[in-house]
């Protein structure tokens, strides 16, 4: 619970409506380059890794509900579930400091992507009769064709570009933090120190610089605000 | 399509209803596509329920295009994987050694009818509902504001983002760095395409929260509406209704499930 | 009714401060303008006087800080929100974003206060008028110009009627005619109302127009303190990376006084 708490401070909040908001724009964007791939959650992966899972599992369930709300991609809620475990998969991995090199950064986008396949697989099959409503409906017709059933038809698809997509995701978001400032990536708190996470302590009005000095070390984020 | 709503403003009935009344439709919408048994009842549910409400919102064009861009990609593909695999006696033709049969036919058409059934259902809802309203109704009854929060200004803000993005597209495009040179070339260009727009996003943040701040957001106090959404009694009567009827439907369904 | 004493503030995990023994005391129904080179501690000085530091901003701080005489930190943002209001330089960050339309926006803080609806109307009807908007105000916030959305900002920041109203810079990144339109506003604001201003800004021609009392900041230090004309004509603003303004410029040229005019109104009757 104290967790949970401490990732929806204000200040996350803001975080994680801005990373919606970028999860949209780059997702349509993208949708327009006509590359393989979705990038639709950059601004998930961003936030999990910054602030921690239950941010970025809010991220990604709140995007897909988003998607419905505006109309876009009305379809989209169905998948709000898995969206959710990609963004709490990005949080775990960044504080395991997963994101501290390019090549674990790589893999993890990996792992989430073959994950995220397995995950949507059920729902295409279920709740959409076996198809998602794309292109890539072709791949399952093909899949079936040589023999595989329904579901394991559409777990193959997702493989073929879900990792593909995770994988750039998580990369780009690796390079992202590279780029951020220090005290911005401090401020959220869940990467690992070494990740650059700065002393963040609060005193007040110590007696002098040897009681600031203790206080610095004692002190952890206890006031903060809702 | 741009900009982050399919509102479209009319005066109408339908879109006076109290966006609750309508969350229920839409509801009662989910419950029928998962629960109704065939093709006939899921089309007569979308004629006679879905489409009167439309023509009543005066949206019927919009609505009916809207259905057919969402649900038409699903029509075809459902066609072509349950024609062909899922089975049955009645062969219509064939492609080589794959039959296409009449009872896939129909599996994969009662699978479209039952989206959309469910996503007109939600099409209807968002057309004729802005979604500040939406909102607004629910945390009325309890949903937290501060994901009413996230979610509205997440559908303001990012159509801006798209506009910064597509500058940033154009001017690659200026400068003559093709966007149309290959997939791998398409790719390598979009991270300094994107970068600048992410970073400098997040680090607007601390700003944009501490003006959220500045605003009362973290005041404890009750919070209150500008604009008070018209209700009625009957209206609440009606939302129990429907909410019963989709309950019913869907024990009915479990219920004949289990026999 | 905000008093600071030798304050001193470290961001976390810095070791240079960014005000050091700052002592500055504000009265009530002042307008105070803050003066200082980019990186002065301007901005950091504007978050003390609202409490973002230290109730946004985490870090140490040193010395005295109240607000109405209660310690600062013991209030919080929540208890500010409503007696301390905050303008900053992005117009399109401090828009929430909401609300769809103008009006609704500025009700978007009163909605927080808690206010009955009749009272939000009266108070959006005030706020829009004071900064000229009216005409704007079922339009949504993200289809006018930047000027316009910095007046909208500084509507919703009134309508929450703050004892105090501090701008970061809130003109710094308009253009000519979004910074008239902002400055119009504040000056209409000032002769209408009885509120404390503090008001920091580089477009010094303007500052000078409206202050009782500019206060000087370099390296996080108080430099200069006192009426617009005795700070803003100094050399030391020159030193400072302040500037000077260009009716102090003109008569530097072409007078030899001591006491070198800021304002219009003074550059005429100095070169009479």
């Amino acid at each position: 619970m104290n967790s949970l708490r401490k990732e929806f401070t204000t200040l996350s909040i803001t975080l994680i409506a801005v990373g919606i908001a970028l999860n949209l724009a780059l997702g349509t964007v993208v949708l327009r380059l006509g590359l393989p791939l979705y990038l639709d959650s950059i601004g998930t992966v961003l936030v999990g890794a910054l602030v921690g899972p239950w941010a970025g599992a809010a991220t990604g369930f709140l995007s897909n509900l988003v998607w419905t709300l505006t109309g876009l991609f009305p379809q989209a809620f169905a998948w709000a579930g898995v969206a959710a475990i990609i963004g709490a998969l990005a949080g775990v991995f960044a504080r395991s400091g997963w994101f501290n090199s390019v090549g674990k950064a790589a893999l993890a986008g990996i792992i989430t992507g073959v994950l995220s396949a397995i995950l949507s697989a059920p729902i295409a099959t279920y709740v959409f009769g076996g198809v998602v409503g794309a292109g890539t409906d072709a791949l399952v017709a093909a899949f079936r064709a040589a023999g595989l059933d329904a579901l394991l038809s559409n777990v193959a698809q997702g493989t073929f570009s879900d990792p593909l997509d995770k994988l750039v995701t998580f990369v780009v978001v690796w390079s992202l933090l590279l780029a951020l400032p220090a005290r911005e990536k401090a401020r959220f708190g869940n990467l690992p120190v070494s990740a650059g996470r700065p002393l963040a302590g609060k005193t007040r009005r110590p007696a002098g610089k040897a009681a600031k000095k203790t206080a610095k070390k004692a002190a952890k984020k206890s006031t903060r605000r809702r | 399509m741009r900009g982050g709503s399919i509102y479209i403003e009319r005066s109408s009935g339908l879109h006076r209803l109290h966006p609750l009344t309508k969350v229920a439709l839409t509801a009662l919408c989910f419950a029928s596509a998962a629960a109704l048994p065939g093709l006939p009842w899921l089309l007569a549910l979308f004629v006679g329920l879905l489409l009167p409400l439309a023509i009543w919102g005066r949206l019927t064009g919009a609505f009916l295009k809207a259905c057919l861009l969402v649900v038409g990609p699903f029509v075809l593909s459902l066609t072509i994987i349950q024609g062909f695999f899922s089975g049955g006696e009645t062969v219509l033709f064939n492609l080589g050694r794959f039959v296409f049969t009449q009872e896939g036919l129909l599996a994969g058409l009662t699978f479209a009818a039952r989206l959309l059934v469910a996503l007109g259902g939600t099409l209807l809802l968002m057309q004729s509902t802005p979604q500040p309203h939406l909102m607004q109704a629910l945390t009325e009854r309890g949903f937290p504001p501060r994901i009413a929060y996230v979610v509205l200004t997440a559908i303001q803000i990012f159509p801006s983002f798209q506009d910064r993005a597509q500058v940033i597209m154009d001017a690659q495009q200026a400068r003559g760095l093709e966007l149309q040179s290959g997939l791998l070339n398409r790719a390598r260009l979009l991270l300094p395409m994107v970068g600048p727009l992410i970073l400098g996003s997040v680090m607007d943040v601390s700003e944009r929260a501490m003006a959220l701040e500045a605003r009362a957001f973290s005041s404890p106090a009750r919070k209150t509406s500008l604009n008070t959404l018209a209700d009625s009694l009957l209206q609440r009567a009606l939302r129990w209704l429907l909410a019963l009827a989709a309950a019913a439907l869907l024990l009915w369904r479990l219920w004949s499930a289990l026999q | 009714m905000i008093e600071l004493k030798k304050f001193s503030y470290w961001y976390p995990g810095t070791e240079q401060s960014a005000l050091d023994r700052v002592s500055l005391s504000i009265a009530e129904g002042e307008f105070i303008g803050i003066v200082g080179a980019n990186g002065a501690g301007k901005s950091t000085l504007c978050y003390a006087l609202s409490g973002f530091v230290p109730h946004f901003y985490n870090g140490e701080t040193e010395g005295q800080h109240t607000f109405n005489g209660q310690d600062m930190a013991s209030l919080d943002l929540g208890q500010l929100a409503g007696q301390v209001g905050l303008v900053f330089q992005n117009p399109f960050n401090q828009i929430s974003g909401a609300r769809f339309t103008v009006r609704e926006e500025i009700a978007f803080g009163l909605e927080n206060l808690g206010l009955p609806q009749n009272e939000m109307r009266a108070r959006i009807d005030e706020a829009l008028e004071l900064v000229n908007i009216q005409d704007l105000a079922e339009r949504s916030p993200f289809s006018v110009s930047g000027g316009q959305q910095q007046r909208i900002a500084i509507a919703s920041i009134l309508a929450m009627q703050p004892r105090v109203l501090v701008l970061d810079e809130p003109t710094s990144q308009l253009d000519p005619d979004g910074t008239r339109d902002v400055f119009t506003a504040l000056s209409k604001l000032v002769s209408t109302r009885k509120i404390t201003v503090i008001l920091a800004e580089h477009k010094l021609e303007w500052l000078a127009t409206f202050c009782d009392r500019v206060v000087a900041l370099g390296g996080g230090k108080l430099r200069a303190e006192g009426s617009p004309q005795a700070v803003l004509s100094s050399e030391q603003m020159l030193r400072l990376g302040v500037g000077r303004t260009q009716y102090s410029e003109a008569a530097a040229r072409l007078l030899r006084t001591k006491q070198l005019p800021v304002t219009l109104e003074q550059a005429r009757k100095a070169l009479k």
